[in-house]
């Protein structure tokens, strides 16, 4: 069975390469975008699975990307989770409103992360995937 | 930093200090957990004192600026 692919969009290197790290090791395949424009555009190329979205972002921000998704009807289906390291009073019922999934507050758990990310593709909620050092013990 | 106003300088501190966390706390278990190779155990001790102070941060940060310790919803979801 193919991985299941996420995009992660975040203006932060160390946050991408961060999440990067932990979900390949949990077995996704990942493609990443910096800003607003990017994050668009690989969504419309490689169409994944699920996206991961942090708000503050250059040329827009991620109210922008969600608003643009909608409007392509093959992007429109894809789960949001929103990582953002905003204030998730007000930010938070903004981005169910736009139709997010989830509004994660950074920093986030990882094992909250994934259990989110499992829960919004549909994985079982118990699948623990081997981690690269597992994968190297066996 | 940029110049913030006053009234916006706590929202600024806190994203930017979360961001900075959220970095602290990936790289600080990505170690921890074998992701980059096996630590030995002094090292793992030391990662993981690293990650408890990184928490006890977390804990100021949130009771400075949200103005209650732990606030109710971190995650919320409407799956």
């Amino acid at each position: 069975m193919a991985n299941k692919k996420i995009l992660i969009v975040d203006d932060d290197p160390d946050v991408l390469q961060g999440m990067h790290v932990r979900l390949k090791a949990n077995r996704y395949d990942i493609c990443l975008a910096v800003d607003t424009f990017s994050g668009v555009a690989e969504a419309r190329r490689s169409e994944p699975d699920l996206i991961l979205l942090d708000l503050g972002l250059p040329a827009g921000g991620g109210f922008l990307v969600m608003e643009r998704l909608k409007m392509i009807p093959s992007l429109a289906i894809i789960p949001v989770i929103v990582v953002s390291a905003r204030d998730g009073l007000g930010n938070q019922k903004r981005a169910f409103d736009a139709g997010a999934k989830a509004f994660l507050q950074k920093p986030v758990d990882d094992n909250q992360l994934l259990a989110v990310i499992r829960q919004a593709l549909g994985e079982p909620a118990g699948t623990k995937k081997p981690t690269l050092y597992d994968q190297r013990a066996v | 930093m940029p110049k913030q106003p006053a009234s916006n300088l706590s929202a600024y501190l806190s994203h930017e200090l979360r961001n900075a966390l959220a970095c602290i706390h990936q790289f600080g278990n990505i170690l921890v957990d074998g992701l980059a190779g096996e630590l030995t155990g002094e090292q793992r001790e030391y990662v993981s004192i690293m990650l408890e102070n990184a928490s006890r941060i977390r804990s100021v940060l949130d009771s400075a600026l949200d103005g209650v310790p732990d606030p109710p919803e971190k995650c919320t979801t409407k799956i």
